[in-house]
């Protein structure tokens, strides 16, 4: 997805001045004037300078014929905007449910519903996927020492 | 002397030798596997690294990315892909010669003079970094302050074609880095009252996110895409190689030699090194006509360099704390976790950990040839795992390297986001290297800063006082005051390849 510098450049801005915005609650120090918003002002500032050049330049660039925003090739191929997006959506599930439900079901989920996804044939899928989760749970659970979520199989590990 | 042999102590110990061995074997996997790039091999390291001890932990990352740069060579020459983007300048001509049936030769040219390269490039460093840290321990919060903006515009200088969205990139990094709490009043800012955020954005679930998640979005859009190995049995590699070195010992110095110095420059590695010395060895062959048609005259230049450019990285990153590229970028991330702030007060506090390195490096070097030669013989089955099987793993590995760098998911929603921000910076032109060295150095560049101007008492001709300051200052404002000529004149600022030399070359 590639879009128009004008589109880069307004989201730009928009954050910068925001982000002004919020440093204004930054306490001020008696006798300097230079405090924790000095810095994030001084950045915010050269963001804007950047954002306007950057609506400048697509302005030009729409001028000449370019489009809003260009998608690439693969968003026309509805098998491809899945496996971008199932990954992303994988990635939340985890985020939310690991937690209560645990590493070793959830890594479960995940390779195993990519791997089908990308084709990988069903019983090589189901190999990969115990012997790669217990793998990786093995190497940082029991080697390294992180604190993996058991979650449901709390009473088993 | 005695912090010499403390060094080999460190570094001759069965685990220190096994964790070196094995992050060799994984960096030479992760380089020859097309879309898996030497920064993201270091990406996935550093959440083991972590809980290591600082030698093996470094010993791990040295290790792998030299292999990484070498193996990007082998699907260069065998797939007309480069295995990393350090092997791009000269993929067209390596895949040209194993064409003509001189994929041997070419190998062994490649792993010879990456080997080479890599060697001298560990001895500048041995070299030029002591007498530089001699030189650094006098600075104060000025000099660095100029250090860290200097090494943040030749970043942008550097590495990008667009010099506008390279400062976008910059200045977004070093915003990002203003989250948390701010290192000279302690004051929690942007972080709407979370716990987490109050340490700032965790540094390596941000570089995971950036550098493997953003990869891995990439390649699942074009996972059934998997190139055919070329068809040719693999015999001596090294018949012939002398003959090579022979003639074009020049090229090899002057590779390796110009491989240095662009890896020195801050946000400048390996790739730009490669394209560079690619480019300057056809500028002054005696045949540049050949070029193209699988010439190994311009390999011999490029590999040496994209190999050497992983020493010249290490110089200002040892001496002064500021990366000269982005795999040296999460190095020096790693030390400042370990509570070890690189900068010339290791070479007086922990010179054996200094000369830990060096000896890490050479040893990485020489353990490349058997190693090389392996994956050499192997590639076509390393070539063949299925890209199918290996994004979705990977994909779990980034998860698990996030959560344990917090130990909560905290880290993996920064990776995720970061991840999701990445894809699209590249996406849209913006170039990711320049931001993370804004991430790295963001804190450097306040705190200096802010010293500096209570130091000065607001006055900016306090940052020019000091001699050392003032060149340092000046030097940055001229090449401020050049990219701003060029930009209003309509030149581009910049030496990395445009697109019409990767076309043409």
């Amino acid at each position: 997805m590639r879009a128009n510098d004008a589109i880069n450049g307004l989201v730009l801005i928009i954050l910068s001045v925001a982000l002004i915005a919020l440093t204004t609650t930054f306490p001020e120090f008696s006798g300097q004037n230079y405090g924790p918003s000095l810095f994030p002002r001084v950045l915010s500032a050269l963001l804007i300078v950047c954002g306007g050049l950057l609506v400048w330049r697509g302005m030009a660039a729409r001028r000449a014929g370019a489009p809003l925003v260009a998608m690439a090739a693969w968003t026309r191929q509805p098998w491809r905007v899945v496996s971008f997006f199932l990954m992303l959506l994988l990635l939340l599930l985890y985020i939310i449910f690991s937690e209560t439900v645990g590493f070793i079901p959830m890594a479960f989920v995940t390779l195993g519903v990519l791997f089908l996804w990308f084709g990988v044939r069903p019983l090589t899928a189901l190999i990969t996927t115990v012997v790669a989760t217990m793998m990786i749970y093995w190497f940082f659970a029991s080697l390294l020492r992180v604190p993996l979520p058991r979650g449901w199989l709390d009473s088993i590990l | 002397m005695d912090a010499l042999l403390t060094a080999f102590g460190l570094i001759f110990h069965l685990n220190v030798l096994w964790v070196i061995v094995a992050s060799a074997a994984f960096g030479m996997f992760v380089g020859a596997m097309p879309g898996l790039t030497a920064t993201m091999a270091t990406a996935l390291l550093v959440p083991v690294t972590f809980f290591m001890d600082p030698v093996p932990a470094l010993g791990a990352i040295v290790t792998a990315t030299a292999m990484a740069i070498f193996a990007g060579d082998i699907p260069a020459a065998m797939l007309r892909i480069p295995g990393t983007p350090a092997s791009a300048a000269y993929t067209d001509e390596s895949y040209a010669m194993s064409k003509k049936g001189e994929l041997d030769l070419n190998l062994g040219v490649n792993l010879v003079f990456s080997v080479l390269g890599g060697l001298v490039g560990v001895v500048i460093l041995i070299l030029c970094a002591p007498a530089l840290a001699e030189v650094a321990i006098n600075f104060s919060s000025f000099e660095y302050f100029w250090l860290a903006l200097l090494g943040l515009t030749c970043a942008v200088f550097m590495t990008t074609e667009d010099p506008l969205k390279g400062i976008t990139s910059l200045v977004f990094g070093l915003l990002i880095n203003c989250i948390g709490i701010d290192p000279t009043a302690g004051y929690p800012r942007f972080t709407f009252g979370s716990v987490e955020l109050l340490q700032g954005v965790s540094f390596i679930p941000a570089m995971i996110g950036m550098f493997a998640l953003s990869e891995l979005l990439r390649g699942a859009v074009s996972v059934d895409q998997q190139g055919a190995p070329l068809a040719q049995k693999i015999g001596n590699i090294f018949n012939g190689v002398w003959e090579v070195f022979k003639k074009y010992w020049f090229n090899f110095l002057r590779g390796s030699a110009l491989g240095v110095a662009i890896g020195a420059l801050p946000g400048a590695g390996a790739d730009i090194a490669a394209w560079i010395s690619f480019a300057i060895s056809k500028r002054f062959s005696k045949t540049p006509e050949k070029f193209g048609t699988g010439h190994i005259e311009g390999i011999v230049d490029a590999t040496s360099a994209n190999n050497s450019a992983l020493g010249g990285a290490w110089i200002p990153a040892l001496v002064f704390g500021i990366p000269g590229d982005s795999i040296t970028a999460i190095v020096i991330g790693v030390l400042y976790m370990k509570g070890m702030n690189p900068g010339p007060t290791v070479f007086l506090q922990n010179p054996q950990f200094i000369y830990a390195v060096f000896i890490i490096f050479v040893l990485a070097n020489l353990l490349m040839l058997p190693l090389g030669w392996a994956a050499i013989k192997s590639a076509k089955q390393i070539l063949r795992v299925p890209r199918n099987v290996l994004l979705p793993i990977i994909l779990l590995f980034c998860m698990v390297g996030a959560y344990s760098m917090t130990n909560s998911v905290y880290g993996i929603i920064v990776m995720l986001a970061l991840g999701v921000v990445g894809w699209l910076m590249e996406e849209n032109g913006f170039p990711i290297a320049p931001a993370i060295l804004g991430l790295v150095l963001g804190e450097m560049l306040e705190q200096n800063f802010m010293t500096s101007m209570i130091k000065a008492d607001g006055s900016p001709f306090g940052f020019f006082e000091r001699p050392i300051a003032a060149a340092l200052g000046v030097v940055t404002v001229l090449i401020w005051a050049m990219m701003a000529w060029r930009a209003a004149t309509g030149r581009r600022a910049t030496v990395a390849p445009s697109e019409a030399d990767v076309a043409g070359a």
